[in-house]
């Protein structure tokens, strides 16, 4: 009876949620702050309607600044809720509920004619449990993008050009095959299993840990390129980093040894109802490692020295009542780290990711994806392996629903073939891959 | 690499700079509610990244313009800002264009109708056939009047009637089936009597006949 009222509850906060967010869309009409200076449905620019894949013209309102239309309301809002099981429990107590999960402000829009910008702020309501297991939530910046664009065109050629002030390596990007905008768009943040035991450092490690500045061109819609240079987001740039500091046990700010560098190549081409991009990126970065009783860094014992580099592609096919995307990444990255702190010795670690999703009348979607990541044994990186190895195979399948266009409701089911270097008690305590598949239900909503 | 840190902390500097001063070049706006923009700016900066520079568009999502009546663009344009053609492609794609002055929209329609004509694309030559068929003669028989009464013997248009020939077979389709299925285009109400009895495998013919009449350049 329990676990039948425990699932009843768990249902009726989901619909609970989803008609209260229907009826606040129908009667506050509230878009997002983009739709509103654009004047355009969320379609125009997202793919199927699949926030935040990007179509050509998407991609065109990013580079451009975010300049396209006119200024208007700059807020806007998400909410996601949802409810995460894991096959066999990871033992937390969020398995199985479900819940308002994080709310996001975002302050996004054009400035004036050349500058534009998208900063996004999240309260996490399920971030840490205090002493008496009672949960407590978070707020802290989430991505963050301002940029100064022009754009020089007539007949013989196309020039668009920028800068970029952001808080996340390729969050700048506009592909979504680059790790910050690539899939999952959205997924679990509380369950155990819900990505791979490890990620290159381009992979989302630096994120909102770092200010970087870059510049960038896209020349006649073909060729894009772009460098740009970060160092830890502190000081008068510690709004990029709000809700991490240094010592902080839950939240600690990685400190970068120097400026860390990244640049990105692409070539594009539209041709009917279809387009596709080839690319390569990379990221070259020291941080030091962080003390493990004080969480303070530790600066003056070397630090991590990372290199990633990277290739991927991306395949699109645009035209209404049918939307195709697929999505390729694979990265390979060196690690050298002279504390001796985070890896035992030098190390290498690859992640591959390969996606396709269809959406049908801008309604209704799925994807399937497949990702892996393998690496080098290291007795000090990866304590969660008997091998002491990263190696894990993912695969995610996923069903829509978009009723609104800022409205998606959709279940993720992911599972492992492989986990920590094994199918089968990977952990050296009897636990096998198959027990972390995991189920995620989400109801995803802006305005 | 002291050259790239260098470069960065003057693009600070100077991003600062620009983000005080805020200055702007008009010319290369992309504000669509500045009346002081000129159309000709706005078809550059804006327009083109579904239409293309010169309004040949490569999607089949987004009809070409090029060369197409001046008075037919002047019409849709002021239809899509008073919210009065209701298309689904129309309305996700046109409606923010609420603030265009009818000076805008003249440049506009100016800007389009003096480009190089639409490019042709050849398809199923059976197809072509049964579409330039009805394209000439129509379907006496079931209440079809020829096209080219309105549109031309070339497809060229004339005035409010749109220019046909080389515009993308797939969006000539869904725009017979809005005028057959739909009141989303009011303007347009006369093309529900002479569409209404056209099959789908006529009006797939009818559209690659069109596709395939553009000019050769």
């Amino acid at each position: 009876m329990k676990i039948i009222s425990t699932r009843f509850h768990s249902g009726c906060l989901l619909i609970g949620v989803a008609m209260l967010t229907l009826l606040g869309m129908q009667s506050a009409q509230a878009v997002p702050s983009f739709a509103n200076q654009t004047g355009q449905s969320c379609v125009a620019c997202h793919a199927g309607g699949q926030y935040p894949e990007l179509t050509p013209y998407g991609r065109m309102f990013k580079l451009t600044g975010y300049t396209m239309g006119e200024r208007s309301n700059p807020l806007a809002a998400m909410v996601v809720a949802s409810r995460t099981s894991t096959k066999n429990s990871d033992g937390s107590t969020l398995n199985g509920r479900a819940i308002v999960d994080f709310a996001s402000v975002f302050l996004a829009g054009k400035v004036t004619d050349n500058i534009g910008g998208f900063a996004q702020y999240t309260q996490s309501f399920y971030d840490t449990q205090d002493t008496n297991n009672n949960w407590t939530g978070h707020f802290a910046a989430d991505n963050f993008d301002l940029r100064y664009a022009d754009r020089q065109i007539d007949a013989k050629s196309d020039v668009v050009w920028g800068l970029t002030l952001h808080n996340n390596p390729s969050v700048q990007d506009v592909w979504n095959s680059s790790p910050a905008w690539g899939y999952p768009y959205v997924s679990t943040t509380h369950g155990a299993f819900g990505a791979l035991p490890a990620a290159t450092l381009v992979e989302g490690a630096l994120a909102q840990q770092v200010a970087g500045i870059g510049g960038y061109a896209f020349l006649n819609k073909s060729v894009y390129a772009e460098i740009t240079s970060y160092q830890t987001a502190k000081g008068s740039t510690s709004f990029l980093s709000y809700g991490s500091k240094t010592g902080d046990s839950n939240h600690p700010l990685t400190l970068l040894d120097g400026n860390a560098l990244y640049w990105r190549l692409a070539y594009t081409h539209e041709w009917g109802a279809q387009n596709m991009m080839v690319g390569a990126f990379g990221l070259n970065a020291r941080t030091f490692p962080n003390d493990s009783a004080t969480n303070m860094p530790v600066t003056d014992a070397g630090s991590t020295h990372f290199k990633d580099i990277g290739i991927d592609a991306q395949y699109q096919y645009l035209m209404s009542p049918h939307t195709f995307t697929g999505n390729f990444r694979a990265i390979h990255e060196t690690i050298n780290d002279a504390s001796f702190t985070a890896y035992a010795a030098p190390a290498s670690l690859n992640t591959l990711m390969v996606k396709g999703s269809y959406v049908y009348r801008e309604k209704y979607g799925g994807s399937l994806v497949y990702k892996t990541v393998t690496g080098s044994a290291d007795t000090s990186a990866y304590s969660f392996s008997a091998l002491n190895v990263p190696d894990a195979s993912m695969w995610t399948t996923e069903l829509f629903w978009i009723p609104l266009q800022n409205v998606r409701l959709g279940i993720q089911y992911s599972w492992f073939t492989k986990y920590a270097g094994a199918s089968s008690n990977y952990d050296g305590s009897g636990r096998n891959a198959s027990d972390n598949a995991t189920t995620y239900l989400y109801l995803w909503t802006a305005f | 690499m002291k050259i790239i840190y260098a470069f960065m902390r003057l693009s600070i500097l100077w991003l600062a700079s620009v983000l005080i001063l805020g200055c702007s070049n008009i010319d290369r706006s992309r504000n669509v509610s500045n009346p002081n923009v000129s159309g000709k700016t706005l078809a550059e900066q804006v327009c083109s990244n579904c239409h293309g520079m010169t309004g040949e568009s490569t999607s089949p999502m987004f009809p070409k313009l090029a060369g197409q009546q001046k008075d037919y663009l002047v019409a849709q344009l002021t239809d899509f800002k008073g919210h009065e053609r209701s298309d689904s492609r129309g309305t996700t794609y046109m409606w923010g264009f609420t603030h265009l002055t009818n000076a805008q929209v003249d440049e506009l329609a100016q800007y389009f109708s003096s480009q190089k004509p639409m490019l042709g694309r050849n398809s199923n030559e059976l197809s072509r056939a049964r579409g330039e068929e009805i394209f000439r003669h129509g379907l006496p028989d079931k209440g079809v009047v020829q096209c080219v009464a309105c549109h031309g013997a070339s497809g060229e248009g004339n005035g409010a009637f749109p220019r046909l020939a080389g515009q993308h077979a797939n969006y000539v389709i869904e725009q017979i089936k809005v005028f057959q299925q739909t009141d989303q285009r009011p303007r347009g109400a006369p093309m529900k009597q002479v569409t209404h009895a056209l099959s789908e495998s006529d009006t797939t013919a009818v559209a690659q006949f069109l596709e395939s009449m553009g000019a050769m350049h």
